[in-house]
């Protein structure tokens, strides 16, 4: 096949794989091309067979065998050559995730992560300490390392296979706004299993997040991810440096590097000294990741700028906030409020330890790992799917984006401070805490921001970007003119809102009597204009994506067709092939 | 108080006690089809975990310095350590675990200001012949590496370890397939190597000629990256040493060394390029450089300059910009004197 289509293939590829056998593909795909340059060809019939009867039978193979023998490490073989890789399922700043068969095997179905030991360049330390903590721990909610071996300047982690994916892009996927109150239930009992284990071996996790937990196809869950997890047995550097990096470096299933919005305050505040309770915190985080759909916060970008502050300022003032700022629309039950609570207290001791959390009313009458597969996987598409809608969303904000994040969106962050979070129960929230105005001068621009930043808890702007990225996935494959409805109607709201809010933010202005107004209000005018610029910018990229898209569609079709009429005289041959390989 | 409704607490020197026994009794009856096996292995467990909780303390209790010394000196008295290391292999990895752990903190533990952990393995050193064979054991070869880099604390077992064949296996078990393993021995090999500095220049002195002819053909010549990469970071932190500088001098005097320096620099990784660089330093610096070296560097002067004009690292570093301007204005010398 020749290199040039290689590329335009690859797309296809991931999305075909998803209904076409496991055995097919093993034996059609040439292991060092990683699958890319050669198109699989299919039988017809296969192609619409649904992914998940497929990847159930899998696992169930794939856990027979590891049920069998208890040294499950020493029968996954060492070498790459053993192994297939079949598609990518993920990718992070300095690692991929493949599916991938192991030939010897029976070709079992596996994950690799491999990662770019040149790319990461946190301590060859620390990739050690991961990989010893993978395969010493044994737990069945915690991802164990069949193996892992080192592949010219890649590290292959050899894992068992978890065909839903993280929970983190089962929510993005399918679950925007959070998942139900049972099935959160029954993910954080599965978490505070694997964390009693993890916690009285003596180590911590340091990075629980929904993107950390993956989900099997028949419910079972496991966390993952060791990158940066520490066991108080074993000495080592600690410094903050390696924690940002390594976290960013070696996440499971991408994500952005967006660790520290699940960081416990004392983790920000000093890097020394915190224990066990650093991941409770952390899991507090996840509840409401998992209630909302997202990490609290998680609308003000990660600059760097934010993280100093939070890591600078020491003291933490203790705002009562007033809850009108909810305004949510999802009621929790008291149970779940209360436990979230005492997760997320500002002092380590009084979070409670993963043992006792286990004993709360919340969950009393959880369900089994079962409810799941009904209530959450049936609406999921396969895993290898969403990270193919994933990318083709960042290759869009890659487009539009790169302008719009770091022209308008920065500025106003940066003159933000937020001194620590404080626990909404009421509306299982988190707020930010704001220091009081070290000067008079500051007084305006600070309230200002302040108002800014209430705005946008109470559905302004962000929550009509996040449903324009929903909708910029959805609408892919839909023709012209879905998009325009669906698009148009949205940015003309999130125009009237800019207006709104500025509108609101010159009145906060003149209030203040604040000087400068005039200037201060000209500046923002300008960065609206441009924001305002970027977005109908944003317009015209998705049409012209779309128009590609569309294009490149019909160029595969043809390609498939004529694949088909090639498989059809190869079928049998290939087939052959397949038995002997 | 905890056992004010339970029978009486058993004591450190209790649960040594009766550790040793069920060790014994593992020991002698593995292959017996005695019925109290399962249990006596279960009541071994718990022992060793006992142990753990004693030195490490748990959720409630920090450890107490004096139950801890009374544990210790209970566990060295007799051949506890022994008994727990050759057994570990049909102990479970829960128990395994634990009985890493509880070794390793043994090593610490000073009994009347004595780290007795270190008289013990000096008159056991066998045990450390055992330790390290555990590399060749996938299943065990975590745990005994584990227990050994702890027991090379001691700069007397750490000597004995160097001065041992097994220095030769380490070039071997750090190219292990199995990264997990592989990695372990290269940890344990630098800690060797860079832990008791005066042990560490005795040894590479005495034994200059097979240790870096070995280093050099089959670490940092080595077809593995990863390889290469621990070898060349490991090759700068000890020529770097003060309390190596006569190895320093000797190594940076061959000009097969600075062969394969000048390749290593050519590595497409910039992170082996980066430590390549820190080695290649000192030959360059080298005030009394041998003419085959002063030749060398001579004949490929140009290539080197050009080099070094494009070499940089990503963030900010003074120490590196400045020791390559030395090495730059070193280099650029060279050929005045060779001209005139």
């Amino acid at each position: 096949m020749p290199a040039t289509c290689s590329t335009k293939c690859e797309s296809y590829i991931s999305s075909v794989n998803s209904s076409c056998t496991q055995r097919t593909i093993a034996a059609l795909t040439d292991p060092r091309m990683k699958y890319k340059s050669l198109i699989s060809p299919l039988p017809s019939t296969l192609r619409t067979r649904r992914a998940r009867s497929r990847t159930c039978a899998e696992q169930e193979k794939e856990k027979a065998e590891e049920g069998g023998a208890d040294n499950a490490i020493a029968m996954y073989p060492l070498d790459s050559k053993s192994y297939r890789l079949l598609y990518e399922v993920g990718s992070g700043v300095s690692a991929v995730v493949y599916k991938a068969a192991c030939l010897p095997l029976d070709s079992a179905v596996v994950a690799i992560k491999s990662i770019d030991l040149e790319r990461s360049r946190a301590n060859l330390d620390d990739v050690r300490r991961e990989a010893k903590a993978m395969a010493l721990l044994s737990h069945p909610n915690i991802l164990r390392a069949h193996c892992s071996f080192t592949v010219d300047r890649h590290l292959w982690v050899v894992m068992p296979f978890m065909a839903a994916g993280s929970l983190q892009s089962i929510i993005s996927s399918s679950f925007p706004d959070g998942l139900p109150e049972p099935s959160i239930a029954v993910v954080l009992r599965e978490i505070l299993h694997a964390l009693s284990y993890l916690h009285a071996q003596g180590h911590i996790h340091r990075d629980i997040k929904a993107g950390n937990i993956l989900v099997d196809s028949d419910g079972s869950i496991k966390l993952a991810d060791f990158g940066v997890s520490a066991s108080i047995y074993e000495s080592h550097p600690s410094s903050s440096v390696s924690l940002f990096m390594s976290s960013s470096s070696s996440s499971f299933f991408n994500d952005m590097a967006g660790t520290p919005y699940w960081m416990a305050p004392e983790v920000i505040h000093s890097h020394l000294g915190y224990g066990i309770k650093a991941d409770i915190w952390s899991f507090g985080i996840t509840a409401l990741e998992l209630a909302h759909g997202r990490p609290p916060l998680s609308h003000l970008p990660l600059s760097k700028s934010l993280v100093m502050k939070i890591t600078n300022r020491l003291r933490l003032e203790e705002h009562s906030k007033d809850s009108s700022s909810g305004g949510s629309k999802k009621k929790f039950s008291k149970a779940f409020k209360d436990m979230v609570a005492s997760c997320l207290s500002r002092d380590p001791s009084k979070r409670p330890s993963a043992d006792k959390l286990l004993r709360h009313p919340f969950f009393k009458n959880c369900k089994s790992t079962d409810y799941l597969v009904k209530n959450v996987l049936q609406a999921v598409p396969a895993v290898e799917e969403r990270y193919k809608q994933r990318r083709m969303a960042q290759e869009i904000k890659c487009i539009n984006g790169g302008e719009m994040e770091e022209g308008s969106a920065s500025p106003l962050v940066k003159h933000r401070r937020v001194s620590g979070w404080n626990f909404n129960e009421d509306v299982l929230e988190l707020d930010p805490v704001y220091p009081a105005a070290e000067s008079e001068e500051d007084t305006g621009r600070k309230e200002d921001d302040d108002k800014d930043q209430k705005k946008s808890y109470e559905g302004g702007g962000d929550q009509e970007e996040k449903k324009e990225v929903a909708k910029k996935k959805g609408s892919e494959a839909a023709p012209l003119t879905v998009l325009k409805q669906t698009l148009v109607p949205n940015l003309v709201s999130l125009l009237s809102s800019l207006e709104l809010q500025r509108g609101m933010v010159m009145d906060v202005l003149s209030h203040c009597g604040c000087r400068d107004g005039q200037q201060a209000e000209s500046l923002r005018e300008q960065q609206m204009w441009g924001y305002i610029k970027s977005l109908q910018q944003t317009v015209e990229d998705l049409k012209l994506q779309l128009l590609r898209e569309m294009k490149r569609n019909g160029e595969l079709e043809e390609k498939l067709a004529v694949l088909k009429r090639e498989v059809n005289a190869n079928d049998e041959d290939l087939h052959a092939v397949a038995l002997t390989t | 108080m905890k056992g004010l409704f339970k029978s009486k607490p058993k004591t450190p020197v209790d649960v040594v006690r009766q550790t040793r026994e069920l060790l014994i009794y593992i020991d002698m009856n593995w292959n017996s089809r005695d019925p109290k096996r399962e249990e006596k292995m279960a009541e071994l467990c718990k022992n060793i975990r006992e142990m753990k909780s004693t030195l490490y303390g748990n959720s409630e209790s920090e450890p107490v310095a004096e139950a801890c010394a009374q544990l210790t000196q209970e566990f060295f008295k007799d051949n506890t350590l022994r008994l727990l290391i050759v057994c570990l292999p049909k102990l479970n990895l829960e128990a395994r675990k634990d009985a890493t752990q509880v070794v390793a903190n043994l090593q610490r533990q000073q009994v009347h200001s004595r780290l007795i952990a270190s008289d013990y393995l000096e008159a056991n050193k066998d045990l450390l012949d055992l330790l390290i064979s555990g590399y060749e054991d996938m299943d065990i070869a975590l745990h005994y590496g584990a227990m050994l880099r702890e027991c090379i604390r001691h700069q007397c077992i750490a000597r004995y370890v160097l001065e041992s064949e097994h220095m030769k296996k380490f070039f071997d078990y750090i190219q292990l397939p199995n990264f997990d393993i592989a990695s372990d021995a290269a940890a344990t090999f630098k800690e060797l190597l860079t832990r008791h500095k005066s042990t560490v220049a005795e040894f590479l002195s005495k034994n200059y000629d097979w240790f870096f002819a070995e280093f050099n053909s089959r670490l940092l010549s080595s077809a593995n990256y990863i390889t290469r990469r621990q070898a060349i970071k490991l090759l700068g932190d000890m020529l770097l040493d003060r309390s190596n500088s006569a190895v320093m001098v000797r190594y940076v005097s061959s000009k097969d060394n600075l062969m394969i320096l000048m390749n290593l620099l050519r590595e497409s990784s910039k992170n082996i390029q980066i430590e390549a660089f820190h080695v290649f330093k000192l030959f360059a610096a080298n005030q009394n450089k041998p003419p085959e070296i002063t030749s060398i560097l001579v004949t490929n002067r140009d290539k080197l300059l050009r080099f070094f004009k494009d070499f940089k690292i990503d963030k900010e570093d003074e120490q590196f910009e400045s020791d390559k301007a030395q090495v730059v204005r070193e280099i650029q010398s060279l050929k005045k004197e060779n001209a005139s």
